[in-house]
């Protein structure tokens, strides 16, 4: 039933990944490797590529050229649900929900792992029965992990913003992943809710052991939780490194603020 | 607290009995006309579940839904009758069904590819192909004529005007009788499975699909399999309805499947509220008993002449598509979530003003209906 495993999360390695839309080149050569059990960030200025890159790593999109490999499996030509089954699990820059409770959203992130069919679910066999009730038990306690145990009963529509953006973070621990990639978890958010957002975070990866990669802008956030740090700028990889090396890195600073950085440096 | 949890599972299981009585009534006090809107009105209900399973909560625009019926009523026909392999009753409206399945099986290649207002349009031509062969291959489906169904016998038992002769309690047990109890107990075996399949993980995946594909797929969802199941499932509901049409009508013409038959199925479910098997049953009621009703009492109402006389301004047919017409307008203007959706709030509100009960199950909901006006979210 609980489908954790013990063991440390298999390395989520991008070699050479290319993505070319229609003439445009919207990731050109992207490499980095996710260290098992570590929080890595993907950051850089609007249009970096940055949630392209999260599409190749969950199937949406495939590259031109290069792999991406979760342990020894190769990712690349697997669709979505198959990726999703290996324990790669996504949340959505923009929030995507479906209608229904709350309960109804963290069930649907237990989909790859129940095995329920047509004919199980409505003849409602025992089994089918049973285990719907095992996994919601187990979706009643990721809720009170994120904070969400007082709201399972309430339609997702009529929650705040900051709530469903952590319905969205509920859903994806549901499907018990082994590599999670959150696309901006905290846009939007007031500064109240970016801290508790930031403590879940934390906490999940100091609980559950898992492989974190993370899109944000919000570089406080980035530089208090991220162990490893890729810089995106126009779908290049610019710079890789700790939080602390990237901040000094000349290229990072041009890229964020402008050519003329390094010339008010020199001077 | 479990004791009130309890309370409320007898409370249900007690109302579930009541209803269940109740709807045994009717054989024993009403005539046949009634006997028959009831009929048609279950027939119609379960090919409208399986509709809202597929446009309400899959958001499969479907308006081939005459199609698969046709595909469940002549299927009995053939398969029961003569010319045919004359199979015994009971097995031919098995075939029928699992028949109609098949043919939505067949069709979900199509389904698979093309989106929304286009699947409409390619299911479009399932109705006009349909009824096209449905009139040209006469040695099967009687050419215009249609054919005479013949009557569903179970071990012995003629669901027939006789054989055997039966009187209970004192009332003479005739086709439309009989009919009733068969068509209850198919529309209980819809109910349970439909609302079976919503509640569980096949219903959250088929939600998950209506409201964003892409998000549906990094949750796990196969959306290839889910979006041709949708169909299949459908398709099996529909065959249902259409054996269950065919013995109600004792007579099946090509002419009843077409295009209009489809938008009347299509006008229960929006009426009902997309997406809930109890607003298709609703609908479903609604748009079939409402011509019926409207026919036989043309001359009590104004403005509505009877059927047959020349003067006068609108006869009862025309003035039943008028009057539901002005329904799916007024629905979609007032209550986009329907019949099921006032019901809801109704029901929300009573229990509003009374304290609020702890310890209900938050996943007994099913997934919610999609309102009429809603768009898709967008996904990267």
């Amino acid at each position: 039933m609980n489908d954790r495993t013990p063991a440390a999360p298999p390395v989520l390695g991008v070699r050479d990944v290319t993505v070319r839309f229609a003439g445009l080149t919207a990731l050109d050569g992207v490499s980095f490797t996710v260290v098992p059990g570590s929080v890595h960030a993907l950051i850089g200025p609007n249009g970096a590529g940055k949630s392209t890159c999260f599409n190749v790593l969950s199937g949406l999109c495939r590259p031109a050229a290069g792999t991406v490999t979760l342990g020894g499996t190769e990712l690349t030509r697997l669709a979505p649900h198959r990726i999703a089954a290996l324990g790669v699990a996504r949340t959505f820059q923009n929030i995507v929900t479906t209608q229904g409770t709350v309960a109804d959203n963290l069930m649907l992130g237990r989909h790859a792992l129940s095995r329920a069919g047509f004919a199980a679910s409505a003849l409602r066999l025992p089994r089918a029965v049973r285990e719907q009730r095992e996994h919601l038990d187990r979706v009643r306690e990721i809720a009170g992990l994120t904070g969400l145990g007082q709201h399972l009963g309430s339609p997702v529509a009529l929650l705040s913003y900051g709530d469903r953006k952590r319905v969205e973070l509920a859903r994806a621990l549901c499907l018990e992943p082994r590599v999670l990639l959150l696309d901006e978890p905290v846009a939007g958010m007031n500064a109240a809710e970016r801290a508790r957002m930031a403590e879940v975070i934390g906490d999940l990866r100091a609980e559950l052991g898992l492989s974190i990669v993370l899109v944000e802008h919000d570089m406080g956030l980035v530089m208090r939780l991220a162990d490893d740090v890729t810089v995106l700028d126009f779908g290049r990889p610019i710079a890789h490194g700790t939080p602390d090396e990237v901040r000094q890195d000349p290229e990072v600073l041009r890229a964020y603020l402008g050519a003329d950085v390094q010339a008010e440096d020199a001077a | 607290m479990s004791d009130r949890l309890l309370d409320g599972l007898t409370s249900r299981r007690a109302g579930i009995a009541l209803l269940a009585v109740t709807l045994c009534l009717p054989p024993f006090y009403l005539d046949a006309f009634w006997l028959r809107i009831g009929l048609f009105s279950m027939a119609a209900a379960i090919g409208a579940v399986g509709l809202a399973l597929l446009t309400g909560t899959a958001g499969q625009l479907s308006l081939g839904h005459a199609f698969f019926l046709a595909v469940g009523a002549y299927g009995y026909v053939w398969l029961a009758g003569e010319p045919g392999p004359g199979l015994p009753p009971g097995l031919a409206a098995l075939l029928a069904v699992l028949l109609a399945g098949a043919a939505g099986g067949l069709f979900s290649p199509v389904a698979g590819r093309v989106r929304g207002i286009y699947l409409g349009i390619a299911t479009l031509a399932l109705v006009f192909l349909g009824h096209h062969v449905l009139l040209t291959a006469d040695s099967v489906t009687g050419g215009f004529n249609g054919r005479s169904v013949p009557p569903l016998t179970l071990g012995g038992f003629t669901f027939g005007a006789g054989d055997p002769e039966l009187t209970v309690l004192g009332v003479p047990f005739g086709a439309e009788e009989r009919l009733w109890f068969l068509g209850l107990a198919l529309f209980a075996f819809t109910w349970f499975t439909a609302r079976g399949l919503l509640r569980g993980r096949p219903g959250r995946a088929l939600a998950a699909l209506r409201d964003s594909e892409t998000a549906a797929g990094v949750m796990g969802v196969d959306v290839a399999r889910h979006r041709s199941a949708a169909f299949v499932v459908s398709s099996l509901y529909a065959g249902l309805a259409g054996v269950l049409l065919a013995l109600a009508f004792r007579r099946v013409v090509p002419d009843y499947f077409s295009l209009a038959l489809s938008v009347d199925y299509l006008a229960m479910i929006v009426i009902g509220g997309l997406g809930s098997v109890a607003g298709a049953t609703a609908g479903a009621v609604f748009v079939t008993a409402l011509p019926l009703l409207m026919t036989r009492y043309a001359d009590q109402l104004p403005l509505v002449t009877a059927p047959g006389s020349a003067e006068g301004f609108v006869g009862p047919t025309e003035a039943a598509r008028y009057l539901y017409g002005a329904a799916i307008v007024l629905v979609l203007l007032y209550a986009p979530d329907g019949l099921h959706g006032i019901v809801r709030r109704a029901r929300d509100r009573v229990r509003l003003r009374r304290p609020r009960t702890p310890g209900t199950d938050p996943v007994t909901s099913p997934p919610q209906p999609a309102a009429a006006a809603r768009s898709k979210e967008h996904t990267p």
